[in-house]
């Protein structure tokens, strides 16, 4: 009974990837196989080495900032106030809000006539309005605070999983000994809550790695993701070798980043 | 002061996270001249339908919701006959089998759609199946099987194998006892697993962009309305598709865990 599932998960995943990478290795010009041509293509490209830059700088900073962010949220929501469950269910909205409408509403938060500028005009921070989405280092700021916005809510309810998880007395037995909150988060919570942050880590890791909607819709072909890099090479340019390369090179990149973390992490705990 | 300080976060927090929904419902309700000039203004001051009303004439509204009802539909339908068999029998598997199974499930979120979407909708082109609903249905069957199948192994596992047991010895066999004692037993974990699959295919955008073409579903009109920089209309039509998609999730909340969501959320 668990053939039909596994075939059609198998099959729509390997046979893909199998004529992803028969697409990636085939020379463009000439249809010989393999070759290198196409990878040797993107990589002359400086707009592919831009998106690759980006979507490692989205992954890194995105993921310290969610990580900060989610923690924080969980550990407000860990202690016990009125209001506490209206202040978790507003905090969860984020997570029933479809992507694309997240990028159509950012887009009027970061537009060079929109919110922001307006809020920073009027606190007198900036007198000319930033063009936000325009390209550099601030537009990969304006794609990371989009996607925190999206995803914090679910590093939030890991973590938080994870906190509620640590016993209260062990709290209350350290609180008891002297120890401060700031201790007690340092040498009592945190090295619990491990596993559960490496599962933050990863699964929100993956999804930074493919990030594309959010680059596609707010800052289209100025600023490019692998992803979208790889989506306008087949769209745009009808070049289904190149945005093949590109597909397998990300993925190649998402496989060693996992592997990666999951051999530093091994001495320690358990992981998922 | 150390209440105060924790009030303040507190409402930090909240205005992080409401600005933005605010923002989409009063764009979708503002006359124009009160948003596109230099300075707009932070509240709400006039407030006007016609954005609404410009989207319904357009008769923009009708067949993408066709498309996205009917694609979300069968996906699920799909997902949970392949999901139900699949998961009754890891369900029945010794627990470290199982997980390991489900494991390697999730992973094949791993994979970039990009990666995927490409040779599918290569292929999809020779079969016919580029911008059918039939083509867009099977990849997003492909992106909700992993989550429904996690919802519904949880919810078999937690059915006492005596019962079934019980059957076994009356001479029931396996498939009679799946349908008549499991998921009668499973019927509130499959509602919810249903549920999720069924958000997860309304919210698709990528394999959606790359298979459906001229017939769009509801996310791809947004896409296409931001693409020509009508905020209103952009702001207008998200706010049609998020309202069912923020009342299910909020009546779904004691359900939204972290691991059902590992796979939902994001993809």
């Amino acid at each position: 009974m668990l053939a039909p599932l596994l075939l059609y998960l198998l099959g729509f995943t390997l046979i893909p990837i199998a004529s992803a990478t028969i697409l990636a290795f085939t020379d463009a010009g000439s249809g010989s196989f393999p070759s290198l041509a196409s990878f040797a293509e993107i990589l002359s490209h400086f707009q592919f080495r831009e998106a690759v830059f980006n979507t490692l700088f989205i992954t890194l900073v995105g993921l310290t900032l969610e990580l900060m962010l989610g923690l924080g949220l969980a550990l407000l929501l860990l202690e016990r106030f009125r209001g506490r469950g209206l202040f978790r269910a507003l905090m969860l909205l984020p997570l029933g809000i479809p992507t694309i409408v997240v990028a159509s509403n950012m887009r009027y938060l970061f537009d060079t006539n929109g919110f922001l500028n307006e809020a920073l005009y009027r606190l007198g921070v900036v007198r000319l309005p930033v063009d936000w989405l325009g390209g550099g280092l601030h537009t990969l700021f304006s794609l990371v605070v989009a996607d925190m916005w999206k995803v914090t809510p679910l590093v939030m309810l890991i973590l938080l999983a994870g906190l509620e998880s640590v016993p209260r007395e062990v709290l209350e037995a350290a609180q008891i000994d002297g120890a401060s909150y700031g201790k007690r988060l340092c040498f009592i919570l945190l090295p619990l809550l491990k596993p559960f942050i490496t599962m933050a880590l990863i699964i929100r890791g993956i999804d930074a790695f493919r990030i594309f909607e959010l680059p596609l819709a707010l800052t289209g072909r100025t600023v490019r993701v692998m992803a979208t890099y790889s989506f306008f090479e087949y769209r745009e340019y009808g070049n289904p070798y190149t945005s093949a390369a590109a597909a397998a090179l990300l993925m190649a990149m998402i496989l060693i980043a996992v592997a990666a973390y999951l051999r530093v992490v091994r001495h320690g705990e358990a992981v998922l | 002061m150390r209440k105060f300080a924790f009030a303040l976060l507190l409402l930090f927090a909240v205005i992080f996270i409401l600005t933005p929904v605010y923002l989409m419902v009063k764009i979708s309700l503002s006359p124009p001249p009160e948003i596109l000039r230099e300075h707009p203004a932070l509240g709400m001051e006039g407030v006007t339908f016609s954005h609404w009303q410009r989207i319904l004439a357009a008769g923009q509204v009708w067949a993408p919701l066709r498309k996205s009802l009917t694609v979300a539909a069968l996906s699920v339908v799909f997902s949970l006959l392949l999901g139900i068999p699949g998961a009754y029998a890891l369900a029945r598997l010794p627990f470290k089998w199982s997980s390991a199974i489900l494991l390697f499930i999730f992973l094949s979120r791993m994979i970039p759609e990009v990666e995927i979407a490409l040779p599918v909708s290569i292929g999809f082109i020779r079969a016919g199946l580029l911008d059918t609903d039939l083509g867009l249905t099977l990849a997003h069957t492909l992106r909700i099987l992993p989550i429904v199948t996690w919802i519904l192994v949880g919810s078999f596992r937690a059915i006492p194998r005596d019962l079934e047991d019980a059957a076994f010895v009356d001479g029931c066999g396996k498939v009679r006892s799946l349908l008549t004692i499991m998921v009668p037993l499973a019927l509130p974990g499959i509602a919810v697993a249903a549920i999720f699959g069924f958000l997860g295919s309304w919210d698709e955008f990528t394999y959606a962009v790359y298979l459906a073409i001229t017939e769009q579903t509801l996310p791809l009109v947004v896409y296409y309305y931001l693409n020509r920089a009508s905020f209103f209309l952009a702001s207008a039509y998200a706010t049609i598709i998020t309202i069912p998609v923020v009342i299910v999730t909020y009546c779904l909340q004691k359900y939204l865990k972290a691991e059902y969501l590992a796979g939902a959320v994001k993809g």
